[in-house]
């Protein structure tokens, strides 16, 4: 589903925020990056999505050679992605339910779809009856429930998720970890960088460890250590 | 489709109404700078009237009696063709009666008793001259000339009657394109600047949506949208007041004495109305544009 191969990220002339990165992803895998800041996990999820272009080597997603596709095919790419982020990125003017619904507003989909698909969304986080609140009459949790629904109401192939528990208590991130282990389950593959100690030891999955852009170690249900 | 066209157009709306200040702003400059881009049309055009007759380095028009006689005509013609040194004789051109009422139509565009006067029939004919000589006294003696002639009525000479007009249909022209292209480039940088205001203000929302794959040109849209109403309110808002300051005009100008040549100086509404179509297209164009560069410049947020 996912593969980098022999992929160099630098941010200016100095600093590597990645060297030489190779692994592999198949469909309906969960994997953990971790590391302390700056050891070039986001960077990853953003080589991935498109947000970044590597310097070196490539990055293929669903058979697809990223750094080849022009950036008017960059859009379809995002399609198949859902994006789950520390600080959730809600639109703070909408409600719960049009947070949900924008995302597939915005790729075209029709108002019937819209209206089918956002309750049921809502009701697999489990904020079914909160959709008409606003981001900020919501928990932290809630709000990175929301942003989740967001992300997984189009069904994307992939979730990506940065540091989705940094910013909630060990007991809310556990629920989170649950959802995105539910999400995990329908097939969906999820990369998620983390440095949450915890939530890797207690998930036991795949573990990519980074030193300073560098890949050190790649372990099946692996911990954090 | 209809989903995305209905969310174009009610983005933009709200996206209007957030940011009145600028929008007004931006309107209004683009109502001032259209409005003086129409008013260079129409006194170009009313100059155009009045030197309708002189185009072309024309600088000396015979007039021909309505009742000669073919073979005066003729003689007139000859003795025109016969000083090939001093006139340009391949320009020589005669406009027989009906052409010269057509001309006369323009002339008289403000002054319609003395239009009502003049018939196909009655009107005279003339003989446009355009002179290879830069000396006027020359030309001056010639037209003396002609005068004597059979069947000549009356010689005008560009020099007694539009010399100065022309100077000054030049000058006014060029200083009111100029202004003009000044102010609209002023319209198209405040339609920018509420336009990147909007994407800022928007910066996260638009963030979340690249995010999601909305496409560049989806959250483009909206955004030109917005930019083109702006341009296209302020054309209206020009036209009206072109309209307005037409009518003003074309009022003031009955009162003056009539073969002062002023009456002249009126456009018939058809082109007025060519005028306004003009500004709208410019109005939305500008609007267009400034705001398309404001999106792509912007979209990378």
């Amino acid at each position: 589903m996912i593969r980098l191969e022999n992929v160099t990220k630098r941010y200016g002339s100095e600093t590597v925020a990645v060297r030489d990165a190779s692994f592999d992803v198949a469909k309906g895998d969960f994997v953990f990056l971790v590391g302390p800041s700056g050891s070039g996990k986001s960077t990853i999820l953003r080589l991935i999505n498109r947000q970044e272009r590597p310097e070196r080597g490539d990055v293929w997603v669903a058979g697809q050679n990223v750094n080849d596709l022009p950036d008017s095919r960059v859009p379809f790419l995002r399609r198949n992605m859902g994006n789950v982020f520390q600080d959730y990125k809600l639109l703070t003017g909408k409600t719960v339910f049009e947070n949900i619904a924008f995302a597939l507003e915005v790729i075209g989909k029709p108002r019937h779809v819209i209206a089918r698909q956002v309750p049921i969304v809502l009701e697999l986080v489990g904020l079914a009856g909160k959709e008409d609140r606003f981001p900020n009459q919501l928990s932290g949790g809630e709000q990175q429930r929301v942003s989740i629904a967001r992300a997984f109401v189009n069904r994307p192939l992939i979730l990506l998720a940065d540091e989705p528990t940094g910013n909630l208590d060990p007991a809310t991130g556990e629920g989170i970890m649950s959802l995105l282990d539910e999400i995990n389950q329908t097939g969906t593959t999820v990369v998620m960088a983390t440095h949450d100690h915890r939530v890797v030891n207690a998930m036991r999955r795949r573990v990519i460890q980074l030193d300073r852009g560098v890949i050190v170690r790649d372990q099946e249900r692996g911990v954090y250590e | 489709m209809i989903a995305r066209i209905a969310y174009a157009f009610r983005e933009m709306w709200a996206s209007f109404r957030r940011n009145l200040t600028l929008t007004a702003a931006a309107i209004l400059t683009s109502a001032i700078a259209l409005l003086l881009v129409g008013t260079t049309l129409l006194i170009q055009r009313a100059f155009e009237n009045l030197l309708v007759q002189w185009k072309g380095d024309v600088a000396m028009i015979v007039f021909v009696r309505s009742d000669a006689t073919p073979e005066q005509i003729a003689l007139i013609d000859e003795s025109i063709r016969s000083a090939p040194t001093i006139i340009n004789v391949d320009k020589l051109e005669y406009l027989d009666k009906t052409q010269t009422y057509e001309e006369a139509k323009r002339i008289f565009a403000g002054d319609p008793v003395t239009l009502s006067l003049l018939t196909p029939e009655n009107i005279p004919s003339e003989f446009k001259v355009v002179p290879l000589t830069q000396d006027p006294a020359l030309v001056r003696s010639l037209s003396e000339q002609y005068r004597s002639l059979p069947g000549v009525e009356d010689v005008a000479l560009a020099e007694d009657e539009f010399q100065v007009i022309s100077t000054l249909s030049r000058f006014v022209r060029t200083v009111t394109l100029v202004m003009s292209l000044v102010l609209l480039v002023v319209a198209v940088g405040l339609i920018w600047n509420t336009i990147r205001t909007a994407m800022f203000a928007r910066r996260r929302e638009i963030e979340v949506m690249k995010l999601v794959g909305a496409t560049n040109w989806f959250i483009r849209v909206p955004f030109m949208l917005e930019g083109l109403l702006q341009g296209l309110i302020g054309a209206v808002l020009s036209c009206g007041g072109l309209w307005a300051l037409n009518s003003a005009w074309t009022g003031g100008v009955a009162g003056f004495k009539p073969g002062t040549g002023i009456s002249s100086l009126v456009v018939p509404s058809g082109y007025l109305s060519a005028v306004m179509v003009v500004i709208l297209l410019i109005g939305a164009f500008a609007g267009a544009i400034g705001s398309a560069i404001a999106a792509s410049r912007f979209l990378d947020v």
